[in-house]
């Protein structure tokens, strides 16, 4: 034998009875059986048909949804607004100019101009990537523990399942804004980090649910089975198997949690716990609005409608998702 | 209700040596939990109770018997994918029950389960080779392009064309299916593979296909197969030994040939009378069967 | 004049990939009384066939043309409203998997009054009496506790009998029963089959029964479909199929049934039919089963689709090698 051989590779078992197989005999039969029957065999099988893919599958569904379409153009939309904007403008947000104070929208300044004579349109984008930057954080952070949390009861099951579920019923009383406000104070200030700190700390807990429910559900599948009746140790079945299946799950949830963390900002800063000054998010910028609302409307109003602008095409996307990866029953 | 010795079970069959595999006493037992914070024992599902066989080196022992009468709990806690409740499990000479995880882990090389759907054993994230080669990776046998080239073969050997690789399972049928996961159960070239309703998920005549490439491999790689099913006709076709299961309990175990033609027990009696033949001639005395064995076909509610 | 006739039934579905031809040109009749089996493997067409009659059809699937009779009325053009009243009254069915058939929010009790009082306007108290005697005739013991009962209270044979006592409570003149027994452990098989023989035969309605189980079919129907790929390629009386089968098919079909009664079955392989069904996004233009045939000459029965004809009286093929008119050695062995 010239190339390392399978059967070399797996040593026999000296067992007491000598029902070991010699090595050689055990090659031979495979390679007999091969030369015997293989052609003849798939031959007896007829050709195999492959059909379409998964994630294909799943992204015409979804691409038949007019509504989320609508809604995942109108999101890269928002999203292209934050970018480019500020990166094309060349106006300064920062620069203070009174003579230029409360300007409506113009062709000059297309979203007016705030109490400080800044641009809006370019207040608006970069507070735009503020609001996103701290919703893709808090949503991610929310995703890790939620996951971990999630998967860990699922897969561990019995009594440490038991046990965080409880435990994480009695989180689920806690009240989700106070509990963020309280997380802001103990820091003393209002960052990026602690924001997203805050806004994660208490809704992590429907992701965590949902992914022990997926976890314990999946676990019952004979492909989980038949990778332990293989030999394969616990992380690997974990991660390999029941992970990787809960993906479409897990993309659903992201845009599902994305608008409630945004939101949630907004809330915050509109309280006065925002970000700091001078850098925004459009939250504070609504804040700053308030005051203002009577005689300049324009300034709270633009921010508001970008919150719900990004909300409304999440949740819609996060249906389409949802839908499209459904699996439903096949049609044979 | 008469349950053979287990030294009887395989009686006619030609005695090469040792049983490879035998079971003693059996058992497993699902607690029914109650209680509202703390969960209470309060009785038991007993799934298993007190099961008995052997099987000697490349026999087919058919393990027959309706839903809940505990064939497939038995073959799960052979391989130990279910813990037994007590009882012995002597693979090759040595005990299963009372193994350690690693010791029990390289066993494993030595005994694999092909299961009865293939839309569910496979994972549907996987691709069709990736999933032959599991038993490979997991075990840390050859490498890169010698697993690959492994794959292939097995793929052939079982009628699957070894282009489609690195296609995903839902794109195939299910016999197609069924047949990436006896690959799969060959990979390491195991002495026993517990069959779990193999064929009860496929159309007729695919059924014939997998049946007799269950039984070509057999021949070919000198298989011992512990086969469990409900069809009866299935189960004749492909077994030297039969053990008919009844709530949990063998209650008829000897030669496949005696067992079908001078069934001893009333339950493999009502059971074999209740299959319905392909033969219209034979109606009316079919009927007549099933009608003297009524009274052993309780339906439990 | 028969009491169902069905002539050249079509039922496409539409799909991303193209229309599947699920149901294509099937023409059968059943007389008043008897018992119709069709018989085929997944993906043939039976339950298609059984949903298009019933009205059943959802999008993206639909008839596309033939026509349906039923006591000389035409079921394809009748307008919804109609449609619901024959449906059940007069033509009831029932399904393969009592688990999912029944609500499970509803006691028995709730479900077979609810279909009584839809369809013969009985009272309250009178429907509640009908349903307790069917139950009673489907041999549900304890039948007017049982009424108050929900359906996981029953086991799988239960359940189904009660699915039979529902599809019964209008008296319909046909009951179309899809695999009825499919998901049922052997002997509540029996069971339930006896039951609905008795039934039929005390109620005098027709039957048309759908199986993938030949033994079922055997011992219960007395005319039998074969269909394959969406058409009928054989139609005969039951003795008549099982003693003399003509299509390479139904041949090969019972070919590779394993046997309970075989002698030494362990050293035998089983008869197969190499290959799979066609896909019915485009069917093959020839004979559908030309690809699997042991018979099939390469001149016409790739190219010509071959028509249904009376080889015999009252058995029908669709096939240029029926085994009667067989001479020499199979043409090639695939």
């Amino acid at each position: 034998m010239s190339e390392p051989d399978l059967a070399t590779e797996t040593p026999p078992r000296k067992g007491p009875l000598g029902l070991e197989r010699p090595f050689l005999q055990r090659r031979a039969e495979f390679e007999e059986a091969l030369a015997r029957n293989a052609s003849a065999r798939g031959a007896e099988a007829g050709a195999s048909l492959p059909r379409a893919s998964l994630w294909g599958d799943a992204f015409h569904r979804f691409m038949k949804n007019k509504a989320s379409v609508v809604a995942a153009i109108a999101f890269l939309l928002l999203l292209a607004f934050v970018i480019f904007v500020p990166w094309l403008s060349n106006e300064d947000p920062y620069a203070l100019d009174f003579s230029q104070a409360y300007q409506p929208p113009s062709w000059a300044h297309p979203f007016g101009t705030d109490g400080f004579g800044r641009d809006l349109l370019v207040r608006t984008a970069l507070g735009g990537r503020v609001s996103f930057a701290i919703g893709f954080a808090a949503t991610f952070a929310i995703m890790v523990v939620g996951i971990v949390y999630g998967a860990t009861a699922g897969f561990l099951g019995g009594h440490v399942d038991n046990a965080l579920m409880r435990f994480l019923d009695a989180l689920y009383g806690l009240p989700y804004l106070p509990f963020a406000i309280m997380t802001l104070a103990v820091f003393g200030t209002v960052n990026f980090w602690t924001m997203v700190v805050a806004l994660t700390i208490a809704s992590w807990f429907t992701t965590a649910r949902v992914m022990r429910g997926q976890i314990f559900t999946l676990k019952q599948n004979d492909y989980v089975r038949a990778a332990y009746a293989v030999g394969a140790k616990g992380p690997r079945v974990l991660y390999r198997h029941l992970l990787v299946n809960t993906l479409g799950v897990i993309i659903v949830f992201v845009f599902l949690e994305l608008p409630g963390v945004i939101l949630g900002e907004a809330f915050l800063s509109f309280l006065g716990l925002g970000i700091n000054p001078p850098k925004a998010s459009w939250g504070t910028l609504a804040q700053d609005g308030y005051t203002a609302y009577q005689a300049h409307p324009y300034i709270i109003v633009i921010p508001s409608i970008c919150i719900a602008w990004l909300i409304l095409s999440a949740f819609f996307i996060a249906d389409g998702l949802r839908d499209a990866l459904d699996p439903r029953t096949k049609e044979t | 209700m008469s349950t053979t010795e287990p030294q009887t079970t395989a009686g006619e069959s030609s005695q090469k040596g040792e049983p490879l595999l035998v079971v003693k006493n059996l058992k497993k037992y699902f607690p029914i939990k109650k209680g509202i914070l703390f969960d209470r024992t309060v009785d038991y599902v007993k799934a298993v109770d007190d099961v008995s066989f052997e099987i000697y080196p490349g026999k087919t022992l058919g393990l027959v018997g309706e839903s809940g009468s505990g064939k497939s709990t038995t073959g799960y806690c052979v391989l130990e994918l279910l813990k037994p409740t007590a009882g012995s499990v002597r693979f090759l000479g040595e005990e299963l029950t009372t193994m350690k995880k690693e010791e029990l882990r390289r066993m494993r090389r030595e005994m694999q389960i092909v299961f009865q759907d293939p839309y569910a054993s496979l994972n549907p994230r996987m691709t069709v080779g990736n999933i032959v080669a599991e038993p490979l990776v997991v075990h840390k046998v050859g490498s890169g392009a010698r697993r690959r080239k492994t794959v292939e073969e097995l793929l052939e050997v079982v009628g699957f064309n070894p282009d489609f690789v690195n296609r995903y399972p839902h794109e195939f049928s299910g016999g197609q299916r069924q047949r990436i996961g006896i690959a799969r159960a060959l990979a390491l070239n195991p002495r026993l593979i517990v069959c779990d309703e193999p064929v009860s998920a496929l159309d007729v005549s695919i059924q014939a296909q997998i049946l007799n490439l269950l039984k070509d491999l057999q021949g070919e790689f000198g298989l011992t197969y512990l086969f469990v099913a409900h069809d009866l006709a299935v189960v004749r076709t492909m077994s030297d030994d039969i053990a008919v299961m009844n709530k949990g309990k063998i209650v008829e175990a000897g030669p496949a040939e005696r067992v079908y033609t001078q069934p001893q027990d009333d339950y493999t009696k009502a059971l074999l009378a209740a299959v319905p033949v392909p033969d219209p001639h034979r109606m009316r005395e079919r009927k007549e069967e099933r009608r003297k064995h009524k009274h052993a076909l309780a339906e439990a509610l | 004049m028969a009491l169902l006739e069905v002539e050249d039934l079509r039922t496409h579905f539409k799909t991303r990939e193209g229309e599947v031809h699920a149901v294509d040109g099937v023409s059968f009749e059943v007389e008043e009384g008897s018992v119709l089996g069709i018989v085929g493997e997944s993906g043939c067409g039976k339950s298609v066939t059984s949903l298009s009659i019933m009205g059943l059809v959802q999008p993206p699937g639909r008839v596309v043309s033939g026509s349906i009779r039923f006591e000389d009325r035409e079921l394809t053009t009748m307008s919804d409203k109609d449609l619901e009243d024959v449906r059940g009254k007069q033509i009831a069915m029932i399904f393969q998997d009592p688990m999912t058939s029944l609500n499970p929010t509803l006691t028995i009790g709730t479900q077979i009054t609810e279909t009584i009082r839809r369809h013969l306007g009985l009272s309250k108290a009178d429907a509640e009496k009908r349903a307790v005697s069917l139950l009673e005739e489907v041999h549900i013991p304890d039948a007017k506790r049982r009424l108050r009962d929900y359906p996981h209270r029953f086991s799988g044979g239960m359940r189904q009998r009660v699915m039979i006592a529902m599809a019964l409570s209008c008296s319909p003149k046909l009951l179309i029963a899809d695999e009825p027994t499919t998901a049922l452990d052997v002997t509540v098989q029996a069971g339930v089959l006896e039951t609905l023989d008795e039934l039929r035969r005390d109620h005098g309605m027709t039957m048309i029964i759908i199986s993938h189980n030949m033994g079922v079919i055997a011992e219960t129907a007395e005319q039998v479909l074969v269909m394959y790929a969406g058409q009928i390629v054989e139609q005969a009386s039951v003795t008549d199929l099982f003693d003399r089968p003509e299509h390479p098919y139904t041949e090969a079909l019972l070919g590779s049934l394993p046997k309970i009664d075989d002698h030494d079955p362990r050293n035998d392989r089983l008869a197969t039919i190499p290959g799979r069904p066609p896909d019915l996004l485009t069917p093959p233009d020839g004979c559908r089963f030309a690809a699997r045939c042991k018979y099939a000459g390469m001149d016409s029965c790739a190219a010509e689709p071959p028509q249904l004809r009376e080889i015999r009286t009252g058995h029908w093929v669709r096939s240029q090698h029926p085994a009667s008119e067989r001479s020499a050695e199979p043409v090639g062995a695939r």
